[in-house]
């Protein structure tokens, strides 16, 4: 009888602790692998180099310094850094360019103003590399399947970076394509250019192109601070 | 639907001042107002009203919509359909009824009335399945809507094996000199009405959900081109290819296939090939991608600067517009000197009007000119050269002359193709800048049938050699290419990489659909549990004496079954097959 007492007494303790430690455990064991495979899900990959993860990155401290160290996408601000793969191998970060003038070009070979204004900004960069000034195409969300072959086409020179889950785009506040920020040699935006909304002629949020004299005039804004 | 337990005449009311406040009591009587049946089918029959005016009366696409513009210009449109009632009409949402106010509130109001009867009538429901009333009193077997007597002693065992046999569930009670006897079968079926209720108010939520998750995308894709799901940028971003397009029409213009050849890139990979169709769209990751258009008129032109060797412009342009252009046969007896449709591409001011002009050479090497003024009319054909007999005779459509020896037809104007292309790259000496405006116009193409605009026709006839395309303004005169071609202006190359279809593709997502699937199986569940699961309750007294007026029968049955049951004729049979003698039935029915 004390046997069986002792058994069944074993046996509530059991089943007492599979459903106060076990079930909730099994539960919330579940929510974060459900989570971690979300967040890898939409994950922009991560540097084979040094492990660190593609996308926005804190600006290194010692380049921090000017404009008070405000980091924001906006004009009079410290550019926010970044670090992105490369489509021709390898990976940029932004914060790499300090010390020199950098055209900041979001682009998508789908979006017609990017195509119209990308032989402008492949002359720009011809033409100024002399003078120290760096292209960076920052491709949204394409692959390099798609990118390549437009680069040869086009004779695209400058580095072109890919934001595959789009997480730099909404740290600069994209609102429509393509949009060019110009960061000087303190890696200060002077200036963003955004085009005239033309989502009635796409379907898509896209923008007009800059103009050639609208261009230099805000390269050698650049060049001249930088 | 549903009635009102605390306001009905058996149940106990407060007396005085305090029923009038209970009376008042806006929550009471809003709670009133959503359990009473009554309202309840007025609420169904308005709503099934205005979604039946909703589906009659044409409403404002939904392109349209939030675009006070072309709202208007839409319903300009109507006048000629609804005269004066169009303003009122429109005033009162009549022409988009399912994006109102009123019917948002219609559907909420139907949700609360709906669900204020689940609650109110699921406890009623639940004790009625878990706790049955086991005993009724005697007068219900006089009163009961399904009853049966019989002066026939039946014993109690016998009856309990006969309604075993039948899967009732049994319970006898013995109570002075009768036995008495209740059984049910399958009484979770009464929850088949619930279910069919709680159906009512899945479709609202899906209809919710829809109205707020629901995601549409048109894209207009030309084959070869790829554009985004998502406007910009999305954690979901996928973009679409149109590797293909196909269309085929029948020689009435009936459409016999549509079908556009897709690929679809997640975050820059290849993630499906599929062909999608109006009905059969393809899906991935529960986002649909249905053909839901087709344009047969594109050209894919790319502009090449010929110092650096890089393209400065690649398009595949949508020839949308038409250039009527008159199509000429010139005879020399029996021979066949031309057969063609000639682009009007130039325009001339003389003191009698404006003209558009085309030239064209005739298969001996002959030049025609041909002018025809503006707004249409008769065309003047000529032979520029002078000297000996030319050619020059005024023709209207589908007439023919003899001039210089030759027979001359205007056949017919055929529609070109053809787009004025504002930003199209120009060479410096062109004057407008690296850009300026151009006219395409694309000649020799069949519209809806690939394997003709391919030069390689099947359903049709195919005309006369592949597809060209004009471009007009990026030289003095117009310069003509066919697929593959090429020709130097001023330091760009033009070169046409031939004829492109478009598609429509209509990428959507809508995850209200489980909630359809889940609402529809609640009806269907509940209806056939309703219908054809055979709820049965009885109560059975069987007496071992008469009573003191002597009529008191050895056997009552009285029962209850949904309505559609024929519960007593059921409760005559079990009485017979207990051993009872049955002769008369009674029934309330």
């Amino acid at each position: 009888m004390t046997e069986g007492a002792s058994t069944a007494g074993h046996s509530n303790g059991s089943r007492g602790f599979v459903r106060r430690v076990l079930y909730p455990v099994a539960v919330i064991v579940a929510i974060v692998a459900v989570v971690w495979w979300l967040e890898s899900r939409d994950s922009g990959g991560s540097s084979p180099i040094t492990g660190e993860e593609y996308g926005v990155r804190p600006l290194p401290e010692a380049l921090a310094a000017a404009t008070g160290g405000k980091v924001a996408a906006e004009e009079g601000a410290l550019a926010p850094d970044f670090l992105l793969e490369a489509v021709g191998g390898g990976e940029t970060r932004l914060s790499d360019f300090r010390g020199q003038p950098v055209i900041l070009n979001f682009w998508a070979t789908w979006c017609r103003p990017c195509r119209k204004e990308m032989p402008q900004l492949v002359a720009a960069y011809d033409r100024y590399r002399e003078e120290g000034l760096v292209v960076v195409g920052l491709n949204l969300q394409e692959g390099r399947a798609v990118i390549e072959p437009f680069a040869d086409e086009y004779g695209i020179e400058f580095p072109l970076l890919i934001d595959r889950d789009g997480e730099v785009g909404d740290e600069y506040r994209l609102l429509g394509l393509p949009t060019t920020f110009f960061i000087d040699g303190e890696g200060v935006i002077q200036s963003i250019y955004t085009g005239p909304l033309e989502d009635e002629v796409e379907g898509t949020a896209v923008q007009g192109a800059i103009g050639e004299t609208e261009l230099d005039r805000r390269i050698e804004e650049i060049l001249g601070d930088g | 639907m549903a009635t009102d337990k605390t306001l009905s005449e058996g149940a106990p009311r407060p007396a005085g001042w305090s029923r009038t406040v209970n009376l008042i009591n806006p929550l009471r009587a809003v709670w009133w107002l959503f359990t009473n049946v009554r309202f309840a089918i007025v609420l169904l029959a308005v709503l099934a009203l205005v979604s039946l005016l909703g589906v009659v009366i044409p409403q404002v696409p939904s392109a349209m919509r939030g675009n006070s513009l072309a709202e208007d210009a839409w319903l300009s449109t109507k006048d000629d359909d609804f005269g004066a009632l169009t303003d009122p009409m429109d005033a009162v949402g009549l022409f988009d009824v399912f994006h109102q106010g009123w019917f948002e509130l219609l559907l909420a109001v139907t949700v609360a009335s709906t669900g204020a009867y689940i609650i109110s009538r699921f406890p009623g429901v639940w004790a009625a399945i878990t706790k049955p009333r086991k005993r009724v009193p005697d007068r219900y077997f006089d009163l009961a809507p399904h009853r049966v007597r019989s002066e026939t002693a039946v014993s109690p065992e016998r009856l309990a094996a006969v309604l075993g046999s039948k899967r009732y569930r049994v319970e006898q009670m013995a109570e002075g000199d009768s036995v008495y006897i209740f059984a049910d079968r399958f009484q979770w079926a009464q929850l088949g009405s619930l279910l069919t209720h709680a159906a009512v108010i899945v479709f609202i939520l899906a209809a919710v959900v829809s109205r707020v998750d629901a995601f549409s995308s048109p894209l207009f894709l030309a084959e070869n081109g790829t554009l985004p799901v998502f406007p910009v940028k999305n954690a979901e971003q996928m973009q679409v290819e149109l590797a293909d397009a196909y269309a085929e029409f029948a020689p009435n213009g009936q459409p016999l296939d549509y079908r556009a050849d897709l690929i679809i890139y997640k975050r820059g990979d290849e993630v499906m090939r599929c062909s999608s169709t109006v009905n059969t769209p393809c899906k991935y990751d529960g986002y649909r991608f249905y053909q839901v258009a087709y344009f047969g008129y594109g050209a894919e032109v790319v502009v090449r600067d010929m110092a650096t060797g890089n393209v400065v412009y690649r398009e595949t342009l949508p020839l949308a517009e038409r250039s009527p252009s008159p199509h000429i046969e010139v005879r020399d007896g029996d021979r066949l000197l031309l057969d063609e449709t000639v682009l009007l591409t130039d325009n001339v001011d003389t003191t009698d009007g404006a003209y558009r002009a085309g030239l064209v050479r005739m298969e001996d090497g002959r030049a025609l000119t041909l002018w025809q003024p503006e707004d249409g009319g008769e065309l003047l054909v000529f032979e520029p050269s002078t000297g000996g007999e030319a050619i020059q005779v005024t023709l209207a459509e589908g007439e023919s002359a003899e001039s210089a020896g030759l027979t001359v037809a205007y056949t017919d104007t055929v529609d070109v193709p053809a787009l004025l292309v504002e930003d199209f790259p120009l060479p410096e000496e062109a004057g407008s800048g690296a850009a300026g405006a151009a006219i395409l116009q694309m000649n020799n193409v069949v519209y809806g049938n690939e394997r003709i605009s391919d030069g390689d026709g099947a359903v049709y006839a195919p005309p006369e050699g592949p597809p060209s395309l004009t471009l007009v303004g990026v030289d003095a005169q117009p310069v003509t290419l066919e697929p593959g071609d090429s020709a130097e202006v001023g330091g760009l190359e033009y070169t046409f990489e031939g004829s492109r279809e478009f598609s429509g593709i209509d990428v959507r997502r809508d995850r209200s659909d489980i909630l359809v699937w889940i609402g529809a199986l609640c009806i269907v569940i509940g209806l056939m549990i309703t219908f054809w699961v055979p709820r049965r309750r009885l109560w059975a007294r069987i007496s071992l004496r008469r009573d003191e007026s002597g009529v008191m029968p050895a056997l009552a049955l009285a029962g209850q079954a949904p309505t559609h049951a024929n519960f007593t004729r059921e409760l005559a049979d079990i009485a017979r097959k207990a051993g009872a003698n049955v002769n008369g039935m009674e029934d309330d029915d």
